[in-house]
């Protein structure tokens, strides 16, 4: 249990312009669960790249069992035994389970022996508990299962060291549990986990040894047994801070926008949407939970017009914009952050200008008679950019060089702006750090209080308790309940997200 | 031991450095094959320079081989910047020749000189037009890849002007050879260089180049080209209507193709026939990358190979070396270029010990 298995002397990694990882020294001793914690931007990610073989450091030594190393690429991590799943899974969803198994491995012949695949398969799920279908394409398995498959992936190719970096953030509670179960069979086997999260609650569950990273620098390693939660909270973030929203709850029953019966398909032409029915209030923050992948995105994107319904009835305001293009229901009053922003809320390699003006380039002053004003656009985007704190250092530089923090204040201000009568955020605060957290969620609350209406969805249950009025909750297509803010906990909405009946 | 590793930005001098290294190793295979013949590469390239830049008229070939370049390039790269990728230049090329050889043929009577010719350039337009937007309606209504099938198409445009040359447009007195009958008079662009075969074409491809970089710099069209190509689910998410915007690219990129073969059977070679410029179409593929898909650079890449088209047939007849070296030079080039992407996007580095 003492044995250090893993060690980093100094680790400092620079890039041009930033230093992400400043003089890291941190132990990983044989059968512990390690959790690296931190904001984002922390460097947790950068750290885990280097020992992954992704990022050579810039100076400092690993060493595994007591010898330096030097990792150059994947493949010398997984030579030493290391395995990385990671955040956004690497699967090809084409193949198969096995296929995905043992892909780059040559052991198994130009032809699969699947004979063997299988056997290891069977001792690896007698081993850990790890059941996953060989034969089934992975676009036919749940999230859940592609993380265990993820997982069997770097069990397979004999890692003692595994790094899992936020494994919990697409998972339900119940799935998180499982998840638990798994890595603990793993630790009495004698593996070593580093476990990359933010979520304090987690960390306290399963985690042995607690490594705290701020800004680039390791602040502290402490074992669970010496801590709480709120003193890694005050470690995290440096200052603590208090969640206080001041929220008028409103009255009002005049329907802004009204969903019958709304039918949609998926890419794969299954149903995603069954018949979904609802009605949102003027001036009221409606909550929609419920865990990424039972039909939450399906709803929002069909009301805002990018996705087709084949069945059902979209009203706003009075006007029927199902199946109108995105322009038209925008200029209706509807705005959209998306839930992912760097797959459809910016363009990564354009200039932030270019990101800014998106929702009104075709507009005047911004356009006339279909020439732009380029001198108009870097106005407005300075303008947005005082208004919303947004650090920006070169607004002709591609927004990819921004913070996630400060993209997606643009992408608020962005939609803001607009001035719309309802807000659609999908997962507002996903991947940012407590201080652009908290700027959202009072940003989120400050133009309810105006009047605005807004749509919530989000799985991060405390966010959707904290700013909500009402809060649906999806699972598998439908709306299986609607709960006043004020009675719903925590413990009763993952329920529902589970799909069991309360 | 060498590894890659992620870039946060190109430099810049990365991106002029990597298309003059291609070239040059265009240039150094090129002249391994050379070698192979028994012949001096180092006279041939100074034979080929000779005869593409070392004179007046030497140069005025090469701007005659530039036009078309420059007017092809201009269009791909409208539609290149949107990820649509056009490889039937070739066949729009060949219709725009048809269509605008058609009006020459067969309704010139009567008509003078200019409207003749303002004719000529629209037909020439719409039938390139025509000819890239066959491709992009099947890509937009049924997901068919362009890639494929603008290239299929660039052999029935191919097929077409064949049974045109050897059937019903042939010249009764032409010998057997596959050719029309010449163009009259009011036909044939006029000569804006005494001495030279440079017509006002060059005029054509100059306000291409202009209007090109006017719509991707300056106009909303532009603006939504960009975005298109960087992220077309941003674009659908902004309200762009991604397929109205490749059509319209399209649409343009077949015109100015198709102006391209107008120009060449009006200006240079003044019939139709089977063999017409044959390499332009997929010159200006190697021309709009190696400009990196900018408009006013793209001029110059265009005169950089047009130099290399007409200084290869000078000296396929002065020097006897095949005209296939210039191919191969081009092929070369366009290889490094596409392989060298790699070091825009990853920088190099050496293992060196722990530091």
């Amino acid at each position: 249990m003492d044995e250090v298995i893993l060690e980093t002397r100094n680790i400092t990694k620079v890039f041009p312009e930033t230093i992400a990882n400043k003089d890291i020294s941190f132990k990983l001793r044989k059968g512990e669960i390690h959790a690296l914690l931190g904001e984002n931007g922390a460097g947790k990610t950068t750290l885990m790249n280097i020992l992954y073989g992704i990022y050579l450091p810039t100076s400092g030594d690993i060493l595994i069992k007591g010898k330096k190393v030097i990792i150059k690429n994947p493949l010398d991590a997984i030579r030493l035994g290391i395995g990385m799943i990671h955040q956004h899974f690497m699967l090809v969803d084409t193949l198969t389970v096995l296929e995905n198994i043992i892909l780059g491995l040559k052991e198994y012949g130009f032809v699969i022996d699947k004979k063997a695949v299988k056997k290891r398969l069977k001792e690896i799920e007698n081993l850990y508990s790890l059941k996953v279908e060989p034969d089934v394409k992975v676009w036919q398995t749940a999230v859940g299962e592609q993380q265990k498959i993820e997982i069997i992936k770097v069990l397979f190719r004999g890692a003692d060291i595994l790094i899992l970096d936020e494994p919990t953030a697409v998972l339900t509670p119940q799935e998180t549990q499982s998840l638990f179960k798994i890595l603990r069979k793993m630790k009495e086997d004698g593996k070593s986990i580093i476990f990359i999260t933010h979520k304090l609650e987690e960390v306290m569950q399963i985690a042995d040894t607690i490594t705290v990273l701020r800004k680039g620098r390791l602040i502290k390693t402490l074992p669970k047994s010496e801590t709480t939660k709120s003193q890694l909270a005050e470690l995290m973030v440096g200052k603590t801070q208090t969640l206080d929203f001041s929220r008028k709850r409103p009255k009002s029953n005049e329907e802004i926008l009204k969903i019958e019966n709304l039918t949609v398909h998926s890419d794969k032409s299954l149903k995603s949407l069954k018949g979904v029915s609802l009605s949102v209030f003027k001036g009221e923050i409606l909550g929609i939970a419920g865990i990424s992948g039972n039909g939450q995105k399906e709803l929002v994107q069909t009301v805002v017009g990018l996705k087709k319904a084949v069945q059902g009835k979209v009203v706003f305001n009075g006007i029927d914009i199902t199946n109108k293009p995105p322009r038209y229901i925008a200029q209706a009053g509807i705005n959209y952050i998306p839930a992912d922003r760097l797959a459809m809320g910016v363009a990564p390699n354009l200039s932030t200008i270019d990101n800014a003006i998106m929702r009104r380039y075709y507009r005047f002053p911004l356009s006339k008679r279909g020439i732009m004003n380029y001198r108009k656009a870097l106005a407005y985007t300075m303008m947005m950019a005082k208004a919303y704190k947004i650090k920006l250092d070169n607004p002709f530089a591609p927004i990819k060089l921004l913070s996630g923090g400060n993209m997606q204040k643009l992408i608020l201000a962005r939609e803001i702006l607009e001035n719309p009568k309802l807000l659609i955020a999908s997962y507002p605060t996903r991947g940012l750090d407590i201080a652009s957290t908290q700027f959202f969620r009072q940003k989120l609350i400050d133009i309810a209080n105006k009047g605005k209406t807004i749509i919530l969805v989000s799985e991060d249950l405390d966010e959707v308790l904290s700013l909500s009025d009402r809060i649906a909750v999806m699972y598998e297509g439908r709306i299986v309940g609607i709960l006043n803010a004020k009675e719903a906990d925590k413990n009763r909405l993952g329920l529902m997200m589970a799909g069991v009946k309360t | 031991m060498f590894y890659f590793e992620k870039r946060q930005q190109t430099p810049g001098y990365l991106k002029a450095l990597i298309p003059i290294i291609s070239l040059l190793l265009g240039l150094f295979i090129g002249a391994l094959a050379i070698l192979i013949t028994g012949i001096n590469p180092l006279l041939v390239y100074k034979g080929l320079f000779l005869n593409a830049f070392g004179s007046w008229y030497a140069f005025s070939e090469t701007l005659v081989a530039a036009v078309p370049l420059i007017l092809i390039t201009s269009g791909l790269i409208v539609v290149f910047r949107m990820n649509v990728w056009n490889i039937g230049a070739y066949g729009q090329y060949i219709m725009g020749a048809i269509f605008s050889s058609y009006f020459a043929l067969f309704a010139s009577n009567g008509l003078s000189k200019p409207v003749m010719l303002t004719v000529m350039v629209i037909a020439s337009m719409v039938g390139g037009a025509i000819w890239a937007l066959i491709p992009t309606l099947l890509k937009i209504f049924w997901e068919v890849n362009e890639v494929i099938t603008t290239l299929l198409l660039n052999y029935i445009a191919l097929y077409i002007l064949k049974f045109l040359m050897y059937g019903p447009w042939k010249n009764p007195s032409s010998y057997g050879f596959p050719l029309s009958k010449t163009f009259p008079d009011t036909a044939i662009l006029p000569i804006i260089f005494k001495g030279t075969r440079l017509t006002i074409a060059i005029i054509f491809a100059l306000l291409a180049v202009l209007v090109v970089w006017f719509l991707i710099k300056k106009s909303k069209f532009g603006y939504e080209v960009r975005v298109i190509g960087d992220n077309p689910l941003a674009a659908r998410y902004a309200g762009i209507s991604v397929n109205r915007n490749i059509i319209i690219g399209m649409a343009i990129s077949g015109a100015l193709a198709g102006l391209a073969g107008m120009t060449e059977v009006s200006g240079i070679v003044h019939y139709l026939q089977v063999k017409i410029g044959a390499d332009y179409g997929y010159t200006s593929i190697i021309v709009a990358w190696i400009a990196y898909l900018d408009p006013l650079i793209t001029v110059l890449a265009s005169v950089l190979f047009g130099g290399l088209a007409s200084g290869g047939y000078s000296i396929q007849i002065t020097m006897r070396v095949s005209y296939g070296i210039v191919g191969l030079i081009e092929s070369i080039t366009l290889f490094s270029l596409v392989g060298a992407q790699i070091f825009l996007n990853y920088r190099i580095r050496w293992k060196n010990g722990s530091s």
